[in-house]
């Protein structure tokens, strides 16, 4: 651990030092890409800067021959995009690396050619991520979503659906509706992301209906949607009705013709809302995924009355409650319930990494210095690697974080 | 009993010889000719003696012969050394076998006085030859099977209610078995002339006792005494069953989708959900709802969506079944 924590302190100074001169990283990207080619007889592209990156940081031009490359994700847009949306692992290599880095894959390529063409009079398409664990669903999707955002949507993204189904430390009965239960952390949380992702929307977008929240509090009608979410951030109590407040006002708004925004609603995580829930109210009785407010209310986004933009979900099984570990496939982690509501979506598959995709990834650590150990630059060690992790890139990420 | 008192004679005879001790060792002498059986040739049996006269069978002990398994030939007749079910002889298997747990840093025990291979059941004698002699002496109480019946298919056509029971034959003090009584019978589903709603009716009632990838209903009566009284029951369970499956009660307008076997996708989630859809896209066109929903349900992509979501949805997840979703998806969506 204290040798793992020595490397991670070493890369950063050797960044740092990499960082400073241009001219220096130049050098040391083609030289190191010169010995790689030489070494792992990589077929060359005619790309200037290395084999495995791209200048391409659009990712509305990214095409099939970006396939299998990194592109640079600029900070800002992670500031205000992904205060809560990446990876746990992913933020810790943004920080150790002190750049982020995202490989262009097929699924996503797929979902952002799609959304290109999708017609904003027709209802929304639901788009759904699915793999085996580890293979980049969330990746993927943050991909999708950095697109809809340098295109100027509006990006409403829950982090992961489950946390809203467990471990739910306050519970309240909900103000608006008796037989419902309101969860104030959390949605007083997600506002507050909401709020940093979405600053630009909150002073155009206004209310169309009036909403009291006490006998002497309430947001008239017309008001600006900034002062709704700060309404919620600052009164706790009741951020679970101003979060059902915002996801209706949007709903009604995306697609007139007077609002000129597009809504990209992003949920990781979906197959956890028609899951069960850990949470247990006084009696001990689990409590129904349409108890809850939070749940309730996204799920109403969820369906196909609205137009004017496009909904992007991923499954995962790692947070999931009371599915078996090996369940992959939509309709295992969906149920009958979430599919019949999820239906028709289109379903598109994550593989593991592809040999070209895994020669990138491979390049792009070694590029960055992450493989310290001797054996893992030789192409035996190469091998090894691809036999303990089946190109399964967070096996891979795991793997090679000891080496 | 003969041989068995012609040893204790000699045996007797032996003591005799070192004249000390007698009455002890007579008794003695008795009790290890009781036990001993077939050891090949030597003085197994008495090797136990206790620590007393051991020093005068250690002189007077008659050393070994050879065993059997050295003088065998390799075309011997191996069913004269096996007739029966008997237990295991090391002296008389000649093959180098092992059995047990291996001794530290060795190998397992080899066969001379392993009770291992002693406790366990052998079929030494019932080698292919053994069998074939068997076959060869049985053949003169056969008769020929009917040569009308010979392929599975078409016993199956003929006889298509198949009993099975067993016979139990020991020595024992009784000649019956209370296992006799069971018996089996089984039935083709195929072979019942059962219309669909017969048929969900009789998997309804039957459950575990059919077996999906034979199409084979099995029932096992073993509630009566005697096997004909077991017979006639199971014979009676079947004409029951068949009869009960074609009759429709009142309450079977009750069943719920949860019931059905099958997933049909008429008015069903998914239909309601792609008709609004389309209605929704304005794909179809101005009309009244019902002309619109009947030329949506006509179309093409519609009909290829409809066949999607039932393979899904009765055959289980794969990926070639989800793919298939998809693109009908895409086609259906215009995407």
């Amino acid at each position: 651990m204290s040798s793992f924590l020595f490397q991670i302190m070493a890369l950063q100074r050797l960044s740092f030092r990499l960082r400073q001169t241009a001219t220096h990283v130049r050098s040391l990207h083609t030289s190191g890409c010169g010995q790689q080619q030489a070494a792992e007889a990589v077929e060359s592209e005619p790309e200037p800067l290395s084999v495995f990156r791209t200048r391409e940081n659009d990712p509305a031009c990214h095409s099939e021959q970006h396939m299998g490359q990194y592109y640079t994700l600029p900070s800002t847009d992670i500031r205000t995009l992904f205060p809560h949306g990446l990876p746990g692992r992913y933020q810790q290599q943004l920080k150790t690396f002190n750049e982020a880095c995202m490989m262009v894959r097929k699924p996503s390529l797929e979902v952002i050619s799609y959304l290109k063409k999708t017609d904003f009079s027709k209802p929304s398409l639901r788009y759904l991520f699915y793999g085996l664990n580890g293979t980049g669903k969330t990746m993927s999707l943050c991909h999708s979503v950095h697109y809809c955002y340098t295109q100027g949507w509006l990006v409403l993204h829950v982090p992961d659906a489950h946390i809203w189904m467990k471990n739910c430390k306050e519970l309240m009965p909900s103000s608006y509706n008796d037989t419902r239960f309101d969860q104030p952390l959390q949605a007083s949380d997600w506002l507050r992301n909401f709020r940093i992702t979405n600053e630009p929307f909150l002073s155009k977008i206004k209310t169309k209906q009036r909403y009291v929240w006490t006998k002497r509090e309430s947001t008239e009608e017309g008001s600006l949607l900034g002062q709704l979410v700060d309404q919620g951030i600052s009164r706790v109590k009741s951020s679970s009705d101003v979060v059902g407040a915002v996801l209706k006002e949007l709903r009604l708004q995306s697609g007139q013709p007077e609002s000129d925004f597009r809504m990209a609603v992003a949920v990781d995580g979906v197959n956890g809302l028609w899951g069960r829930s850990t949470i247990k109210k006084k009696d001990k009785s689990p409590v129904e995924s349409d108890e809850l407010t939070l749940v309730y209310n996204l799920k109403k986004l969820l369906t196909k009355d609205w137009t004017g933009g496009a909904i992007i979900t991923t499954l995962s099984q790692t947070g999931s409650l009371y599915t078996s570990r090996f369940d992959y496939l939509p309709q295992e982690l969906l149920g009958e319930r979430g599919f019949d509501s999820m239906d028709p979506f289109l379903p598109v598959s994550v593989p593991n990494y592809s040999e070209k995709e895994f020669e990138s990834c491979y390049l792009y650590w070694m590029d960055r210095q992450w493989l310290q150990h001797p054996q893992s630059r030789t192409e035996e060690g190469k091998k090894e690697i691809i036999f303990l992790c089946n190109r399964n890139p967070s096996m891979m990420d795991r793997i090679c974080a000891s080496l | 009993m003969a041989s068995h008192t012609s040893k204790a004679f000699l045996s007797l005879g032996r003591i005799h010889v070192s004249g000390v001790g007698l009455q002890k060792s007579l008794s003695r002498a008795t009790y290890a000719t009781g036990v001993s059986t077939h050891t090949g040739g030597g003085n197994k049996g008495h090797s136990d003696r206790g620590g007393q006269r051991k020093g005068i069978t250690k002189r007077n002990r008659r050393t070994q012969g050879e065993p059997r398994t050295v003088k065998m030939l390799v075309d011997q007749d191996w069913t004269s050394v096996y007739p029966t079910a008997t237990p295991f002889r090391p002296s008389a298997v000649p093959l180098p076998v092992r059995m047990g747990y291996p001794t530290k840093g060795g190998v397992p025990p080899g066969k001379k006085g392993n009770l291992e291979l002693i406790k366990i059941p052998n079929f030494l004698h019932l080698t292919p030859v053994a069998i074939r002699k068997h076959c060869e002496a049985m053949k003169s109480f056969c008769t020929e099977w009917p040569s009308a019946l010979g392929t599975d298919a078409k016993c199956d056509e003929h006889f298509p209610v198949k009993v099975e029971s067993t016979d139990y034959m020991s020595a024992a003090p009784s000649l019956r078995n209370p296992s006799a009584r069971v018996v089996h019978l089984r039935v083709k589903l195929s072979s019942l002339n059962l219309d669909d709603h017969a048929r969900k009716k009789m998997l309804n009632l039957v459950r575990d006792r059919y077996c999906k990838d034979t199409d084979i209903l099995s029932i096992t009566a073993e509630r009566c005494p005697l096997r004909k009284q077991n017979h006639e029951y199971a014979m009676y369970l079947l004409t029951v069953l068949y009869h009960e499956s074609w009759k429709t009660e009142a309450w079977e307008a009750e069943k719920t989708v949860a019931d059905m076997e099958d997933y049909s996708w008429e008015e069903s989630p998914s239909q309601k959900n792609i008709l609004s859809m389309l209605v929704r896209m304005k794909v179809a066109g101005e009309g009244e709802e019902e002309e619109v929903r009947e030329q949506l349900l006509g179309r093409k992509e519609v009909q290829e969506y409809k066949n999607s979501v039932t393979r899904l949805r009765n055959e289980g997840e794969s990926e070639s079944t989800i793919l298939q979703y998809k693109e009908a998806v895409k086609k259906v969506l215009n995407l």
